[in-house]
This record gives C-alpha cells, sequence and structure tokens, in this order.
C-alpha cells in the first residue's frame, strides 16, 4: 500500500516502516514544535520593534500586549489599537471630571474647559485618526494624536493658569503619554 | 492492522500543516519578488483582483485517538498542541472590524454631533456638549466667543471644513471642488464640496459634486484633477478609497456640459478604471494629476506612490480614460522622501510671462514637478526638463530635486495643485491651510482650515531657478483705503506704528533699502542663520531682522513679525532669509509657535521687496515678487479688532534701514449660496 507523500513509499515490513515514519515523524514534530514558537516570537518581535520606536516602551508593549489582536497584526493594526486604547484613557477623563465637577465646585471653570478638551479628543480626534489609518492617510491619523496630546496638556495648564492645583496630573500626564506612543507608531507608516 | 490507519493519518495531518505552511510561506516569498521586480518593468496593468485575505489557515483534520506507543503519543500531543498555537496565530487579516481593535465595541465610523457652522459670521453660537452648569456660560472657555469668531478669514474661501483638489474654469465660472466632512470640524467622511466664482475673489456655495456612494469610493471621494479634453468634454479622476479600504482611481464626468455650473456629476459605472499595480501598496496610490498629451495622441496621467521610502511618480496612457496602460518608465523618483500625494505636473514658459496649458512642451518651456510629502506635510517643487519619448522628468539641479529642494511655501500650505485658465491665459496655483491651533478650539468655531488666495505662476527668468507665486490680481479689487509711508528711516532698534485704521484685513506692499556696503565689509555675520531655529525677531543680528510688523496689539505682547535677515557665510556670500515669525503671535498656549522661513534669492541691484496679506487669522508673506513664500495661522487673544496693530521695525545692530510701505484696507470677500431656484439647469 502506499501513501500520497510522492517518492516516499512505505511497505509493510513492520521494522523498516518504524524506522522511517519515526524519523520522519521527529524532523516533521522538531520543525512543528519550533514553528509555533517562531511565529509567536515573530509578531511579538515586530510589538518590541515598534514599541522601541515609541518614547514609553514599556507603556506601548502593555498596551499592545493586551489586546490579543496585537500578535496578530501589522504596523498599522498596532497604531489602531493604540488609537483605541487613547480612546479608553479619554472617555476615562471625561467620566473623572464629571465626578470631580461635583466634589471640586471651585475648580469648574477648569474643570469645564477640560471636558470641553477631551471630548475633542474622545468626539473629533480618535473617530478622525481611525479613519485615516483605515483608509491610508496615517498623517491625519498623527494629527489627531498630536492634537489629543495638545488638548491633555491645555487641560493640564487651565488649572494653573487660574492659580489651582491641578487634580488632574496623573490623568492627563496618561493620557498625553499613550497619545505620543499613538502619534510615534502612526508615524512608521509615512 | 490499526497502524496503517493511524500513521497515514498521522502523515498526512503533520504533512499537510507542514506543506500547507511551506506554501503559504513560499506563496508570500514569491509574490513579494514578483512584485518588486514588476514595478520597473510593468509593461501593461491588467486590473488585478482587489486584494483578498491570502492567509492560508491550515486544514484542520479530524484524528481518531487510537494505542500507540507512549513516545509516539507525546510526540503526538506535543505536536497538536503547537498546531493548535499556530492555527490561532495565523487566523488574520480579514478587513478588519475596528470595534474589535478598539476593544469596546464602539461603532467604527462615528457620526460626529454637527453644530451649526455660523457661515460668514463666525461661530454662531456656542457648543456647548457639557452642559455642566448653564450659569457662567460666557466665561467658561478662555477662547471667548469673540476671540473665536475674530479668527474667520475676511477674503479667504473657507467653507466648513477644506481640503481642495480639481478645479477647473468653465463657460465663465471657476469652479473649485474641495474635500469636505459635513460631519466634523476634523478630516473624514469626504465628499466634494463645490463653489464657484467669476473672479477667485467672491464665491458661491453649490450642492455636493460628489459624494462616498458607491462601493469605491465609500470610505472618501478624495482629491482628483479635471483634464479639458481637445473637444471640449471634460473629465474628472479622483481617488476613491473603497469598501475594503483600498485606494483606486475612478472616473466622472459633469452630467450636462452646457450647464455652466456643472452641478450634477456621472461617476463611469465601469469604475474603477485604476488599480494599485504590483509592487504598490493598496494604500499608496492616490491623486491623479490632470491629464497631458503626447506627442503620440495618447493622454498621459501621473500619480504619487512609494515603494518604501523612495517616493515615485508613475504615468499611465490612455485614450479614452477608462482603460489604462502604465508605463515602463516611471517618471521620476527621489529617495528617502517617502509617499508623494498630491503631484502637480505643468509647463511654464521661460520666455513668455503667461501660463501654459498642460501639454504644451518644446523650446521655451521647462516642466515643474510638485509633490505633497505625507512625511513633513510640505509642498515641494522643482524645475527641469520632460522627455515625452522616454518619459523621463530630469531636474535642473539634482541637489534641489523634488522633495529635498525648493518649497512652494514655507508654512502651513499643502495639497496645493494648479490648473490652466484659458481664459486668462494663466496658471494658477490653489493651496490649502489647515488650523495650527488645538481641535477643542476648531470645534468651539465651528470650522476648520482656509484656501489661500489663488496665485498666479510663472517662470522666475531672473533667477532661472525658481518660480514665482504672486496672488492673483483679482484680490486688489478688495483694496479700499490706501495710505503710503515714504523712506521712513528705521535705526537700529526703531519700532513705528502705521496708522492704517482697522488692521486686520490688509494688503501691504512694502519695500527695505539697505546700505549694502556695509553687509559687503563684514567678513561673516551669523553664520549658519536658520528662520526656524535663530530665535525669531527677537534675536538680533549685524543684519536683522528688519521688516513688518503685523497682527499685534499696541503692547507688542502679541505680535507676528514677517522679516528679512541678512546672515553671511564664512564663506563670504550673504544669505538673505525671509521669514515669519509665530513665536510670540498670542499668549494662548495651545497653538502652535513656530518661526518659518528660508532664503531667498536677491539679485545684485534688487531692492528687498515683501508683500503681506493679512486676513484676520491668515498671513500670507511673499518675498521679492513671490520667490519665496510663507502662509501663517496665527491666534492672537488680545490683538484683534480694533486692537490689532502693524507697525515696521528693525531689530538689525549694524545697519539702517529705509523702508516704504504702501497699505490698503481690505474689503471682504463675498461667500454665499448660489440662488439656485433663480437658476436654469438646461
Amino acid at each position: 500500500m502506499t501513501l500520497p507523500l510522492g517518492k516516499a513509499n512505505l511497505n509493510l515490513k513492520g521494522y523498516q516502516f518504524n524506522m522511517k515514519f519515526f524519523s520522519l515523524l521527529l524532523i516533521f514534530l522538531f520543525l512543528g514544535l519550533f514553528e509555533a514558537p517562531l511565529m509567536v516570537m515573530g509578531d511579538r518581535k515586530l510589538i518590541e520593534s515598534t514599541c522601541k520606536a515609541t518614547p514609553s516602551y514599556n507603556l506601548c508593549l502593555s498596551t499592545l500586549l493586551s489586546n490579543p489582536k496585537s500578535l496578530s497584526g501589522d504596523v498599522s493594526d498596532l497604531g489602531l489599537i493604540m488609537v483605541g486604547a487613547t480612546r479608553i484613557k479619554a472617555t476615562q477623563a471625561v467620566q473623572h471630571i464629571k465626578s470631580l465637577y461635583r466634589s471640586h465646585p471651585e475648580l469648574r471653570r477648569p474643570l469645564n474647559e477640560c471636558a470641553q478638551m477631551y471630548l475633542a479628543v474622545v468626539k473629533a480626534d480618535v473617530p478622525s485618526a481611525i479613519q485615516a489609518l483605515d483608509g491610508g492617510q496615517p498623517k491625519f491619523a498623527e494629527d489627531g494624536m498630536a492634537d489629543t496630546a495638545v488638548e491633555a496638556q491645555a487641560c493640564e495648564r487651565s488649572f494653573s493658569d487660574g492659580g489651582h492645583k491641578s487634580p488632574v496630573t496623573e490623568m492627563n500626564k496618561g493620557v498625553e503619554n499613550i497619545a505620543n506612543v499613538a502619534r510615534a507608531i502612526i508615524r512608521m507608516l509615512l | 492492522m490499526r497502524r496503517y490507519i493511524i500513521y497515514p493519518f498521522l502523515f498526512l495531518y503533520k504533512n499537510s500543516k507542514f506543506i500547507s505552511l511551506l506554501l503559504q510561506h513560499s506563496s508570500n516569498f514569491l509574490s513579494t519578488s514578483t512584485m518588486v521586480a514588476d514595478l520597473e518593468h510593468a509593461t501593461s496593468t491588467s486590473y488585478s483582483l482587489l486584494p483578498d485575505s491570502d492567509h492560508h489557515h491550515p486544514p484542520s483534520i479530524s484524528q481518531r485517538r487510537r494505542p500507540i506507543t507512549l513516545l509516539s503519543s507525546i510526540f503526538l500531543s506535543m505536536l497538536l498542541f503547537s498546531s493548535l498555537i499556530a492555527l490561532i496565530l495565523n487566523h488574520n487579516s480579514q478587513p478588519h472590524t475596528v470595534g474589535d481593535e478598539i476593544g469596546d465595541g464602539a461603532p467604527a465610523k462615528e457620526v460626529f454631533k454637527p453644530i451649526s457652522r455660523g457661515a460668514s459670521q463666525g461661530v454662531s453660537e456656542k457648543s456647548n456638549y457639557f452642559q455642566l452648569s448653564s450659569a457662567d456660560v460666557d466665561e467658561i472657555y478662555p477662547w471667548t466667543n469673540a476671540m473665536l469668531s475674530w479668527q474667520r478669514t475676511g477674503f479667504h474661501f473657507q467653507p466648513p471644513k477644506n481640503w481642495m483638489n480639481g478645479p477647473l474654469y468653465h463657460m465663465g465660472w471657476y469652479h473649485f471642488f474641495y474635500q469636505y466632512n459635513p460631519d466634523a470640524a476634523v478630516w473624514g467622511n469626504i465628499t466634494w464640496g463645490h463653489a464657484i466664482s467669476k473672479d477667485l475673489i467672491n464665491w458661491h456655495h453649490l450642492p455636493f459634486a460628489m459624494v462616498p456612494d458607491q462601493w469605491y469610493d465609500i470610505n472618501g471621494v478624495w482629491s482628483g484633477s479635471a483634464t479639458l479634453l481637445l473637444d471640449g468634454r471634460i473629465v474628472m479622476l479622483y481617488t476613491g478609497d473603497t469598501d475594503q479600504e483600498v485606494q483606486v482611481q475612478n472616473l466622472a464626468y459633469p452630467a450636462n456640459l452646457s450647464d455652466p455650473l456643472l452641478l450634477d456629476w456621472v461617476k463611469y459605472p465601469g469604475n474603477p478604471v485604476l488599480v494599485p499595480p504590483p509592487g504598490i501598496g493598496s494604500k499608496d496610490f492616490r491623486d491623479p494629476t490632470t491629464a497631458w498629451l503626447n506627442p503620440n495622441g495618447k493622454w498621459r496621467v501621473a500619480i504619487g506612490v512609494k515603494v518604501n521610502k523612495t517616493g515615485i511618480t508613475l504615468v499611465y496612457e490612455t485614450t479614452d480614460f477608462t482603460s489604462y496602460e502604465l508605463l515602463d518608465n516611471v517618471m521620476h523618483a527621489v529617495p528617502g522622501t517617502g509617499m508623494w500625494e498630491c503631484v502637480d505636473f505643468f509647463p511654464v514658459s521661460t520666455t513668455e510671462s503667461n501660463g501654459l496649458d498642460t501639454s504644451v512642451n518644446g523650446l521655451g518651456v521647462k516642466h515643474v514637478l510638485k509633490s505633497s510629502l505625507d512625511d513633513n506635510k510640505h509642498d515641494y517643487y522643482a524645475l527641469g526638463t520632460y522627455d515625452p519619448i522616454s518619459n523621463k522628468w530630469t531636474p535642473d539641479n539634482p541637489e534641489l530635486d523634488v522633495g529635498i529642494g525648493l518649497r512652494l511655501d514655507y508654512g502651513k500650505y499643502y495639497a496645493s495643485k494648479s490648473f490652466y485658465d484659458q481664459s486668462s491665459r494663466r496658471r494658477l496655483l490653489w493651496g490649502w491651510t489647515g488650523e495650527t491651533d488645538s481641535e477643542a478650539a476648531d470645534i468651539l468655531k465651528g470650522w476648520a482650515s482656509v484656501q489661500t488666495i489663488p496665485r498666479e505662476v510663472v517662470f522666475d527668468k531672473k533667477t532661472g531657478t525658481n518660480i514665482l507665486q504672486w496672488p492673483v490680481k483679482e484680490v486688489e479689487k478688495l483694496r479700499s483705503k490706501n495710505t503710503k509711508y515714504q523712506k521712513v528711516s528705521l535705526k537700529p532698534g526703531s519700532l513705528v506704528p502705521l496708522d492704517v485704521g482697522l488692521a486686520t484685513q490688509l494688503d501691504i506692499l512694502a519695500t527695505f533699502d539697505i546700505d549694502k556696503k556695509a553687509v559687503e565689509a563684514a567678513l561673516e555675520a551669523d553664520v549658519g542663520y536658520n528662520c526656524t531655529t535663530s530665535g525669531g525677531s527677537s534675536s538680533r543680528g549685524a543684519f536683522g531682522p528688519f521688516g513688518l510688523v503685523v497682527v499685534a496689539d499696541d503692547s507688542l505682547t502679541e505680535q507676528t513679525p514677517v522679516y528679512f535677515y541678512i546672515a553671511k557665510g564664512v564663506d563670504g556670500v550673504a544669505n538673505t532669509y525671509f521669514c515669519a515669525d509665530q513665536s510670540r503671535s498670542s499668549t494662548a498656549a495651545d497653538v502652535t509657535k513656530l518661526i518659518y522661513g528660508s532664503t531667498v534669492p536677491v539679485l545684485h541691484g534688487e531692492k528687498l521687496s515683501m508683500r503681506v496679506l493679512v486676513d484676520h487669522s491668515i498671513v500670507e508673506s511673499f518675498a521679492q515678487g513671490g520667490r519665496t513664500v510663507i502662509t501663517s495661522r496665527v491666534y492672537p487673544t488680545m490683538a484683534i479688532y480694533s486692537a490689532a496693530k502693524v507697525f515696521l521695525f528693525n531689530n538689525a545692530t549694524g545697519i539702517s534701514v529705509t523702508a516704504s510701505v504702501n497699505v490698503w484696507n481690505m474689503n471682504s470677500a463675498e461667500l454665499d449660496f448660489f440662488p439656485l431656484d433663480q437658476h436654469a439647469s438646461t
């Protein structure tokens, strides 16, 4: 009986059968064993090299790796993941500002300004960046992320401008950092 | 007997997986190498299938569990395990659903809540999504309504959102088609806006010319160009972003050529007419040019692409604009410049002062090749010669090649394109100027982007190495009151206010006389000067800066100087720089405050001259008749309305300057909606 393996005709003699089989089995096995982790490493390598080119390697790495799609994506996909993470951070910022508004009436003016800025991020910057990345116009995506960092900085300044101490410094920094990482990834597509 | 059943299964399973992987990898490898080779040797383009998911899923084959040797079973399970991992990892490349990417289930394309655009009056209402409190609304934002509505220009074309393409002249009207986002003050949902004018200055808005309503442009009706055929027909080639996010070229034409308003447009049913050729990415293929006639009677169209980091201009040949042949030779390529967008290719006369039709070539003609660089958002150009036989464009000076040499504009200016106005025999250039303030401010004011005043483009016969850009003569009809200052003496450290009345809409012509001998005598001064990095107008040198200060308040807390600065290198050669300084243009912190500029050639015997168009938040500055041009955006908080002033200044330490200035106040242009109910379309 012959198997559909091209030239590898196998006869029914037990011993011969076993040896050939076994050695072929071993070869294929090793290849199989190695190629799976290689696949994992290959995509992880892309993530690592991409993140190395951003201002916050660790932030980039942890953000991307927490999204399972990152392992099978190209740089554009990584950019989209990072833009999505930026959006989440900005949305959380809006919620946080809302809660502070109730507890800190003396800060209403700068909080209002901040809310406006973060809504610009969520409603305009992020959707524009996503559409631009999808369509292959990365520079407009870069604009969106660059503006996000500007809005975060402006929010921080709106407190000091009024002589107040900002209660949201970490929050603003978080948005700024992640937007800058997204921007750096997007720049790689230009 | 059982072995004979198991082992074949085992073999087939491992074999097929391995073979499928082999095939997968090798097919990728093969197609890549074919693609790269194809680019250089492409002879024809077939309509290759739009890219599809080309990843193979290793076939899973069910296995029957049978008792086998222990070792084999261990190997088998490990193999199974690793194969499973491989399976999971290989699953890839659907046109991804963006919602997955984001991970929060939000829809991919959000409709931005529209706010009233406040037409020509600027912001007509405050947008206040976030109703935290109804009281204190007037004092909430650092950008007051007054500041924001001041920013709207008086005599520049601007709809709510503005990118531009496809200008043309037809039956007495200039037509302007521009990239427009109907939903937001950011880029997106791109549609073709449409406006017409008799004089390039006063505009009428018309309904959208084209909207994204076909699978081949559903994700954006992007830039394109119009070609006037010999029999008077108009064809429009434009880039569409397909439902698969592939960039393709489509054909459209007016529904009714005898309609001077060109209201309705028909998309060719056989679209797309061009898809990305082998070797070019599906997102690196856009912005077809106006076509030109080749001596062989066929039309040629150029499209910018990139391969890795090399920007390239491909050329297609066609007779009917529906089927095309990709020419073997690329027109030109420059390594390291990245993607070439909005390529523009046109002839200029080296002997005459009129413009030339796009198809003209021959003696006394040079060709300008222009590209917008995706990488740095600047427009570059170079002069050269075009050989229609070889389809090669060769730069006059390879060191100043496209993308590495001269810029059309050293400020905020992008995606420009020119067209030949056959009625006035001029080559006219349109440019898009975006905002340099924050998006939050753009949302508040309800608009973003303006069009620069159209510029006439001619070859600079005096230098032979430049083109000249000059605002179209029609803008002068907006001039009203004129104020002249003759021979104002500016000693080092001078600042002279110009009494011109309202200084927010001005046309200023200024010339500056300096003691050339003083410059010649100096060995060197300010070696390595650079507009952007040398500190702006407050950085004083021996021979500069001196010039005008516009959009400034009395105390000069906010100011936008536009100036010359003469520096002398170690080689003893004096270079004149022309700069526009936004570093102190506003006390607001969320606006761009760069200093733009470049050297400008000044020939022996020439006076230094500049023209500055001031129009609220846009300033267009032209040096030496348009050899070097800078467009600036400024967003003052104090120097607005009647508080805005204009000055002459000389901050040089070593020379006095004699200035003569001619200032005109500028009336506003009319931007309205064309009264269509009064228009008979047939």
